[in-house]
């Protein structure tokens, strides 16, 4: 696929599969376009050409907010919305969500049951960033995008998240992570694809 | 006549004082004091012949007012140029709310269907449709980029572009009604404005002046409410694109 921002040609010739059940990193280094790939695939950008699909219907034909529903995008910078972890777990969901829900959820994304009822906006980065995690898993995605989800991680609690993302792939789950870790990606992922950052 | 030769004379008075004292003073206003001052006898002249005019001819009041109108969408139009076509958007944001109302007034029989009536009651409200528009466009755009990546974290969660934008338009709305708000609360203790001060000037008594001021204020706050939505609501739409996606003008 490609994609021009502002004239400038940000990706172009871009290709990356991301099967079920697999972890497939995506590694290229700042300024190459994960970001931009990775909102592209949730339509939150437009490419100029190309073809995203998902299970082989093109992700133009599908309903946008159906889409961002069977497809999660924990964005790089992750922001908190007003309220508790709570609230942010279950913002915009259809039907009520279970506190059981909610903790597997923050569980699967290596943070304990105690964060529910804090205060989103009065979490550290590294928290924050498992929380948009959870926030992402309680829609029970079929795929899981995340933009340097490690970033504001120390060394230990990024390899508990890569790990809880590994498990999660077990489960099924289709999993991309963007990242410029490679030994990160290496240990984590089933394939890594790069992105070389040329037509940049 | 001798009122109005007393008048002109002691305005040419306090502008040749304030001439001579900054030039005294070595300000290096002098100049700069004559010019401001010739400039508004002259534009005071020009406005004063138009509008004696204006109230003579009705079919002159409506191009006033069409007048008043376009230099309003062009000021608020020109403060939004980032969004496309932007002095359209706000042509509607002003006229429709503020015609509406004047007519509104009309009809019911609040102020006599005459342009001496009229075109300062349209004028009042299309300024105050003015402001309001500026205001909350400006504010909604600064919004829209700041706020960028709120909005994109909601839209991810499955929110339809009306729904990620509320917050924002909500926050832009509220700035642009404050002047709105707190001239209606502090009028007479802070203020007197123009409405009052010019009736009771032109021989009113104060009660009907406070009267008149009172219909044109709250008139002002449902008139600025409108206009502020609708620019809002046409902000909106030219930053929605196809997809549940957002747009975000660039900053300017
Ligand atoms: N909103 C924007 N408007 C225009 N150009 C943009 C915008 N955001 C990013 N770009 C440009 O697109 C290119 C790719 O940016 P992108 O954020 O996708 O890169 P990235 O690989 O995620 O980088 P990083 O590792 O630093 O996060 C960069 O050259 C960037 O300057
Ligand atoms: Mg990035």
């Amino acid at each position: 696929m490609r994609l021009a921002r502002d004239g400038r040609t940000v990706l172009d010739g871009a290709q990356l599969r991301v099967p079920p059940g697999e972890v497939t990193a995506l590694i290229a280094p700042s300024g190459a376009g994960k970001s931009s790939l990775l909102r592209c695939v949730v339509r939150l950008l437009a490419p100029d050409a190309g073809a995203i699909s998902l299970d082989g219907v093109p992700v133009a034909d599908l309903d946008p907010r159906a889409l961002r529903r069977r497809v999660g995008l924990v964005a790089q910078t992750p922001v908190m919305l007003p309220g508790t972890v709570r609230n942010n777990l279950a913002y915009g969901l259809d039907a009520p969500l279970s506190s059981a829900a909610a903790h597997d959820a923050l569980r699967a994304a290596g943070l304990d049951a105690t964060f529910h009822d804090r205060d989103a906006h009065a979490l550290s980065g590294g928290e924050r960033a498992r929380v948009a995690i959870a926030r992402a898993l309680v829609r029970r995605p079929e795929a899981l995008l995340l933009d340097e989800p490690t970033a504001a991680l120390d060394h230990d609690v990024a390899l508990l998240v890569v790990d809880a993302l590994r498990a999660l792939a077990d489960g099924g789950l289709a999993v991309c992570l963007a990242t410029h870790d490679l030994p990160l990606a290496r240990r984590v992922a089933d394939r890594c694809v790069a992105l070389d950052g040329s037509a940049a | 006549m001798s009122q109005a030769v007393a008048q002109v004379v002691a305005a040419l008075a306090f502008a040749g004082l304030a001439a001579v004292l900054a030039a005294r003073l070595g300000l290096g206003l002098g100049r700069e004091i004559v010019v401001a001052a010739a400039r508004a006898t002259a534009q005071l002249a020009v406005v004063g012949g138009l509008i004696a005019a204006v109230f003579r001819v009705p079919e002159l009041a409506v191009a006033f007012v069409a007048l008043m109108v376009l230099a309003a969408a062009i000021t608020a139009g020109g403060r939004l140029r980032t969004i496309a076509g932007s002095r359209r958007l706000a042509a509607a944001a002003i006229a429709g709310p503020a015609l509406a109302a004047t007519g509104l007034l009309l009809a019911v029989g609040a102020f006599e269907a005459a342009p001496r009536a009229i075109v300062p009651t349209a004028g009042i409200l299309i300024g105050g449709a003015m402001a309001a528009t500026t205001l909350t466009g400006r504010r909604l755009l600064e919004g829209l980029r700041d706020e960028q990546d709120v909005i994109e974290t909601r839209l991810a969660l499955g929110d339809d572009v009306r729904t990620a934008l509320r917050p924002t338009i909500r926050t832009a709305m509220v700035t642009g009604l404050v002047p709105a708000i707190d001239q209606t609360r502090s009028v007479g203790l802070v203020t007197l404005p123009g409405t009052f001060v010019g009736l009771v000037l032109g021989g009113a008594s104060p009660a009907t002046a406070a009267r008149v001021q009172l219909v044109v204020l709250l008139a002002l706050l449902a008139v600025e409410l409108l206009a502020a939505l609708v620019i809002s609501e046409a902000i909106r739409r030219r930053v929605t694109a196809p997809g549940e996606r957002v747009v975000v003008p660039p900053a300017g």
